[in-house]
């Protein structure tokens, strides 16, 4: 923007607020300081009402063990005791009726028969953590990896669980994860966005683009989605006839009617930072370019994710997009599937190995991608769906092309890196894969401990809407799950 | 802006807010330090209910020297000994997360090793529950409202109205006072915007500025207000604390309400027609109760008291798309609760709701209290889903037309049904003919025994032979002119169907007569814990010590119980120390950008102070004294110095107030998101004034963005062609459709609500998604085009440029300097100053400099290059500071 002829308009104090930081810095760090003084005769941890926002980064109530997360979120409910759950008496049952009672969802077609997974399990790595053939790629980072067996919403909905995990209500319309820990943490990005949210190409997951609302957040904290086609930032390139340099030059003759504007309004931290929120738009067209642009890595790396083959190039492509934003000091990206793939209500024999197939290899490359640069330490991978399936069997007619139905009382969920201990599994469900039943992970739990990495105090953030503080955790009893951190 | 620094600065600067600094050398005392603390962590076991955890009460000092089963809690004079402080410090107490804070627990320590001083003398009895201390009653918004003396007038001091007065009152001797007068232009464009939402058309703002009477001002005011765009601009603001929405949100579905927008232009009508404002809000809480005659013959004034009650159906329901049962059914009710106290009364009775309010006197029974005067009509043991609280306007009159179009209709069916059978006996005999006897008796005879009465036989006789069922709808196969014969009667039956009124429906609250349910508190806010009756009434706090509002719980002489009227009666008494105050703060913050006190929610312990009470009071009182007049109020507020000062800086002022917590400036503030669409459209001419009716549709499109438009999916699941809307995408934005899972892109990213409950202030948030929105959305690239193709067209002839000036000199200069002076005049209401003029003529002919030397860029762009750069200077004007933020 400094490259075009000076006009008159710009003769104004251009440094007069160029002195000033682009973001206003100095009265909201003012802010900020004395956000902690209770210098008010009201209840100290009770923010005070409406302020700006920004994406300025914000101290932490602790030292941060995680800077970033990205989450490879699993729609539908893996099956947990066909991939990570390994369950030697469901085998010894096979074909058996279950002894005790089952929530169902679809009770058509339930049944008590149970099913023995069809698929072997194993040992892994040096730790020894048992999985199944069905991912070999993952089961070959298992000394990486956090297994959590004892997850559970007690809800057998999708939308529900979905919610609960992501928002910590099982009811639409709070802030995702995501914007929590954008609005907690504020950005480290110069100019791209803090939250990517990059939906599958095929279609978007169940709920559609609620699983990255910001809810009652300002729309600050909202997700950026990342399109896998163009445009792949909404409103991010003008139409070709505008983009580059003459975009540049009306964003420069922009720039000059707002610097006039301001010297009759100095010291308006608002309109300075719209300036400067124009200035960030427009070094995040260029950035986001280059960070979207994964020619620019070794075939070695592309190999990792699987992006030279069939079944695993997009969410490969994807995995390693996810990567280069981490890289750039993006703060949270989440990865979501068309649908609901991990659904195997029928056939499960044929559309689990497919799932399998598409994400085993990048979910395993990216860990190994991470490790290999020094990132994994500071970054959290989050491997995990909203619920699990049932060990008996759902009928269809044809037992061969049976299924397995919802399952919101256990399921499994790994993470690796960002403070998570590796090579350990934690929690267990019952002999049959039921029930979670020996330390039990809530959607809740989850959420504190993944504050906690990121430095925060789940009770401390908080956001007053409806004139009532509002927390990621909903005031609810829960814990950081501190035996799974290192 | 950073709001919590002024909220802070005030603390300490205002005189009368309580602050505690100010009294940091005060002895400390039982009720004015320790019961805060207490009532915070402790009282939920220890004095809020009968039973006492532990068998202490920490309700007084002397019960806390008396002691429970582990002996005294305290001994005065010895923090030592004392065993509550060595329990709270080593954090045993309370059990759970929460633990007392260091500072709170200190402040504790020194009050007993002071010796543990009360304010006054204990009393000997003590009824159950918490009560309310005067400490408690003396928090600001519950002082009873006395008319603050207003200072004398000194019209030397550029004092016009009380407002003023009392804001230099408040200046003190500050090196502080008011701006200069803003000039007309801007003014002008303030108050178009302020009140109607929109800027003045250049028109509209020459014949004000050519006005020169004393009173144009005035007379401008009247105009605005007389406007119906003031209606749909000052019913927004209203709409937001309404939670308005044309949804039902809570499950997936978020189902429609295809009702909701009667009572969006019941707000809007209500506005327009200055309805006295207690009577806006009692027609909101009680329009049925209001209600004469049967609610099955409404007339205008019913179907409008009616729609009022809308109000109270705003809150997200989903008991009628699959999220029915009691919790939900009590969200519903605890949404609504919520929505009055913070719409009316500026507090957060939600907290009440599970236990007695840690911060605020508002005790639990109080909570139910409120609940019990909306349970006859918001009653989960009688519930009422969506679907069947509508009221239907079909009058007798159109009844009785109905029914005879129907019987017309029934008439004309019989014929055809006769007819059809006829023709099917034609069919089948022709058909039967074709078989040889004895078959064709038997099958015969199966034809003619009715289906139930066929042996098994029978039955597999026709079976056999299914080119035997003639029916209705084969009819066609054996003879198309007979069947062509019947759909013409069907034609002609459904024109007459088509004749009968069309019948409406209103969403609304009322009482079954005859059912009143008893209110019971819920232990814990728990609806499974139902424990003893409340009967309906008022905050305790809300009037003085003993006085608290009773309601009759049933008023025999209506049908209805009466509750919400006569609470209503009391909210807008003009006494209630909550509802005055709130209103009015309401008021100035639309006016200003900021409220008096900025948690316009809440206005209890959690909330901020006022930043200037004493005018708080004066409004609130004026506001109910001068009856209710809301037209009134603006033309007091507007007419005052400081609504009319500039916004501008001014480095003396500045230094004394950096954050001009004394209004020594009129605030700056950004348009909001409405306001934002309204005005792009309105200065591209296209804005499209069309008043009331059902919601403009939104839909997501082909990139997932929520846009205006019909959504209707291809059969690929995919979005389909965009279906002309005819204008309806023109209109303005508090016409848009407020789907709670689909809020507009546009109005959206600059902050509108997304109404999970209800909004009580818009915050307002600067970010690169709404630059990238500016620089690059269809909408506004679309709305730049139409601006240019507007400039494009006949300029005013009094839209001139100055003579000699750097780069116009020649006559399509001239025309083009002209095109651009009227941008100017458009989106900013003013003309450009001449070093403007030059730099935006300089960036036209850069541009098209530009434009030349990179042909290939533009190939197959069809907006010529003459166009396209006037098109980037109206983009550029469009998202700049001042055209987007109000001066």
């Amino acid at each position: 923007m400094t490259d075009s002829p000076a006009t008159p308009l710009e003769l104004t104090s251009r440094r007069q607020f160029l002195n000033r930081n682009a973001l206003g810095l100095g009265t909201v760090a003012l802010a900020t300081l004395l956000k902690d003084e209770n210098l008010l005769a009201t209840p100290k941890d009770i923010p005070r009402g409406p302020r700006s926002f920004d994406l300025l980064p914000k101290q932490t109530d602790h030292a941060p063990r995680a800077q970033a997360m990205i989450s490879l979120f699993m729609h539908g409910g893996p099956s947990h005791m066909d991939l990570f759950d390994p369950k030697p008496e469901l085998t010894r049952h096979d074909g058996k009726d279950y002894p005790g009672n089952i929530s169902y969802s679809f009770v058509k077609r339930a049944s008590k028969r149970l099913l023995g997974s069809p698929w072997k399990f194993r040992p892994r790595g040096e730790c020894g953590t048992e999985m199944s053939e069905l991912v070999p790629h993952i089961a070959g980072v298992a000394d990486d990896i956090c297994l959590v067996r004892s997850m559970h919403t007690n809800i057998n909905g999708h939308e529900s669980s979905i919610w609960y995990m992501n928002t910590g209500r099982s009811q639409p319309g709070r802030p995702a994860l995501g914007s929590w820990l954008t609005y907690g943490l504020g950005s480290e990005a110069q100019d791209l966005p803090a939250y990517v949210v990059m939906p599958d190409p095929s279609g978007h997951p169940v709920d559609g683009v609620r699983n990255w609302s910001n809810g009652w957040l300002p729309p600050l904290f909202q997700g950026t989605v990342v399109r896998s086609r163009q445009p792949r930032i909404l409103n991010l390139q003008p139409p070709k006839h505008l983009v580059g340099e003459l975009q540049q030059k009306n964003l420069t003759f922009l720039a000059a009617l707002n610097r006039r504007h301001l010297e009759r309004h100095r010291g308006e931290a608002d309109l300075e930072a719209r300036i400067a929120s124009y200035e960030l738009a427009a070094r995040m067209q260029t950035s986001a370019r280059e960070a979207l642009d994964i020619s620019q890595e070794t075939r070695a790396t592309q190999d990792l994710y699987g992006i030279h083959d069939n079944p695993t190039r997009e969410y490969g492509t994807r995995c390693l997009i996810a990567r280069r934003l981490i890289e750039r000091g993006v703060r949270f990206v989440q990865l979501f599937l068309n649908y609901q793939p991990w659904d195997n209500h029928s056939n499960i024999r044929a559309t689990l190995p497919s799932i399998c197939r598409k994400t085993d290899k990048p979910s395993a490359g990216l860990v190994k991608d991470l490790k290999q640069r020094g990132l994994l330490d500071q970054t959290i991978v989050h491997w995990g769906g909203e619920i699990g399936r049932l060990p008996v069997i759902e009928n269809h007619g044809d037992i061969k092309k049976c299924g397995r139905d919802h399952n919101g009382q256990g399921f499994s969920t790994w993470f690796a890196g960002g403070g998570f201990k590796a090579g350990i599994a934690y929690g267990q469900t019952d002999e049959f894969g039921h029930r979670s039943v020996v330390d039990k992970v809530s959607p809740h739990d989850y959420q504190a401990t993944l504050l906690h990495l990121f430095g925060i105090d789940h009770r401390q953030l908080k956001y007053l809407y409806n004139a009532q503080d509002q927390m990621l955790t909903d005031h609810k009893d829960c814990r950081v799950v501190r035996d799974i951190l290192v | 802006m950073p709001r919590l620094l002024v909220g802070l600065l005030l603390s300490l600067l205002i005189p009368g807010t309580a602050s505690r600094l100010s009294a940091a050398d005060a002895p400390l005392t039982y009720e004015g330090d320790i019961r805060p603390i207490l009532r915070t962590h402790c009282f939920d076991c220890h004095g809020a209910e009968k039973e006492k955890r532990g068998k202490l009460d920490l309700r007084l000092r002397r019960l806390m020297v008396a002691g429970g089963e582990g002996g005294p809690a305290i001994v005065p004079g010895s923090p030592q000994k004392s065993r509550l402080l060595a329990r709270l410090t080593a954090g045993e107490m309370p059990p759970g997360d929460k633990k007392v804070p260091a500072a709170e627990i200190e402040t504790i320590r020194k009050w007993i090793a002071a010796g543990a001083p009360t304010a006054r003398p204990e009393p000997d009895q003590l009824p159950d529950g918490l009560g309310i201390t005067p400490e408690e009653r003396s928090w600001w918004s519950f002082l009873p409202l006395k008319r603050p003396v207003v200072p004398a007038h000194d019209a030397s001091q550029r004092i016009r109205t009380p407002i003023d007065a009392l804001l230099k009152q408040a200046m003190g001797d500050r090196r502080l006072g008011f701006s200069p007068d803003a000039d007309s232009s801007t003014l002008a464009r303030r108050a178009y915007l302020d009140l109607l939402g929109r800027p003045p058309a250049p028109e509209e703002l020459a014949a004000f500025v050519a006005d020169t009477a004393s009173d144009a001002w005035e007379r401008l005011i009247d105009r605005l207000l007389a406007n119906p765009q003031y209606g749909e601009r000052w019913g927004r603001h209203w709409l937001d604390i309404a939670g308005y929405a044309d949804s039902e949100g809570v499950t997936n579905k978020d189902v429609v309400r295809s009702e909701a927008w009667k009572f969006r232009d019941y707000v809007i009508r209500a506005i327009n027609a200055n309805r006295r404002f207690d009577r806006f809000i009692t027609e909101q809480l009680a329009g049925d109760e209001l209600l004469e005659g049967s609610r099955d013959k409404l007339d205008a004034a019913g179907v409008e008291l009616m729609t009022a009650t809308g109000f109270l159906r705003m809150a997200a329901d989903g008991t009628g798309s699959g999220a029915d049962g009691p919790a939900a059914r009590n969200q519903v009710v605890s949404d609504t609760l919520k929505i009055v106290s913070t719409a009316l009364m500026g507090v957060s009775l939600g907290c009440a709701q599970c236990h007695d309010h840690r911060y605020d006197p508002i005790s639990q029974d109080d909570y139910y209290r409120i609940r019990a005067v909306f349970e006859p009509a918001l009653n989960p043991a009688a519930w009422k889903n969506p679907g069947q609280r509508k009221l239907s306007l079909y009058d007798d009159t159109k009844k009785a037309r109905a029914a005879l179009i129907e019987a017309e209709a029934k008439t004309l069916e019989g014929e055809r049904n006769k007819k059809r059978d006829t023709y099917i006996a034609q069919a089948l005999a022709k058909e039967l003919a074709g078989f040889d006897e004895p078959l064709r008796g038997k099958l015969k005879a199966a034809k003619a025994t009715a289906d139930k009465k066929r042996s098994a036989e029978q039955k597999a006789l026709l079976k056999k032979y299914p080119k035997l069922n003639v029916t209705g709808g084969n009819l066609y196969q054996y003879n198309q002119k007979h069947a062509d014969e019947i759909k013409a009667f069907d034609k002609r039956i459904q024109a007459i169907r088509s004749r009968k009124p069309k019948q409406e429906f209103l969403r609304v609250l009322m009482e079954v007569p005859g059912q009143v349910p008893v209110t019971k508190l819920f232990h814990r806010g728990d609806h499974r814990q139902p424990r003893h009756e409340v009967a309906p009434g008022g905050l305790t706090v809300t009037a003085p010590d003993g006085q608290r509002l009773v309601i009759e719980p049933n008023d025999k002489k209506r049908p209805s119980t009466g509750r919400r009227l006569a609470w209503a009666r009391w909210l807008t008494s003009g006494r209630h120390p909550l509802v005055g105050r709130a209103l009015a703060n309401r008021i100035w913050l639309h006016h200003f950008g900021r409220g008096l006190v900025n948690t316009p929610g809440e206005f209890g312990k959690m909330g901020e102070k006022p930043t200037h009470p004493v005018l708080l009071d004066w409004l609130a009182t004026e506001f109910a004294d001068s009856g209710w007049d809301l037209k009134r109020f603006h033309r007091l507020i507007m007419r005052s110095t400081v609504y009319r000062q500039v916004s501008t800086h001014s480095d003396a002022f500045a230094a004394a107030d950096p954050e001009n917590i004394y209004y020594w400036r009129k605030p700056v503030f950004r348009m909001d998101a409405e306001t934002i669409r309204d005005s792009i459209l309105a200065v591209n001419g296209r804005l499209i004034t069309k008043f009331y009716g059902p919601p403009v549709p939104v839909k997501e499109d082909a990139v997932g963005q929520i846009v205006i438009g019909i959504d209707k999916k291809a059969a690929s699941n995919r979005p389909g062609n965009d279906i002309p809307l005819k204008g309806e995408d023109l209109r303005r934005s508090v016409y848009i459709q407020v789907r709670r899972s689909r809020p507009l892109a546009m109005l959206r990213t600059f902050d509108a609500p997304v109404m999970e409950t209800n909004c009580d202030r818009r915050v307002p948030s600067t970010s690169a998604s709404q630059s990238l929105m500016m620089m690059n959305s269809k909408f506004v690239l679309d709305s730049s085009r139409d601006f240019a193709t507007r400039l494009g067209g006949t300029v005013p002839a009094w839209v001139t440029v100055p003579d000699g000036l750097t780069g116009i000199a020649t006559d399509e200069q001239q025309m083009t300097a002209r095109r651009v002076a009227w941008a100017w005049h458009l989106a900013y209401n003013r003309a450009p100053a001449d070093e403007e003029l030059i730099a935006a003529m300089a960036f036209l002919d850069d541009q098209l400099d530009f434009i030349k030397k990179n042909p290939d860029q533009q190939k197959g762009n069809k907006i010529p290059s003459k166009v396209l750069v006037l098109v980037n200077l109206c983009q550029a004007l469009l998202g700049s500071n001042e055209f987007l933020y109000i001066d």
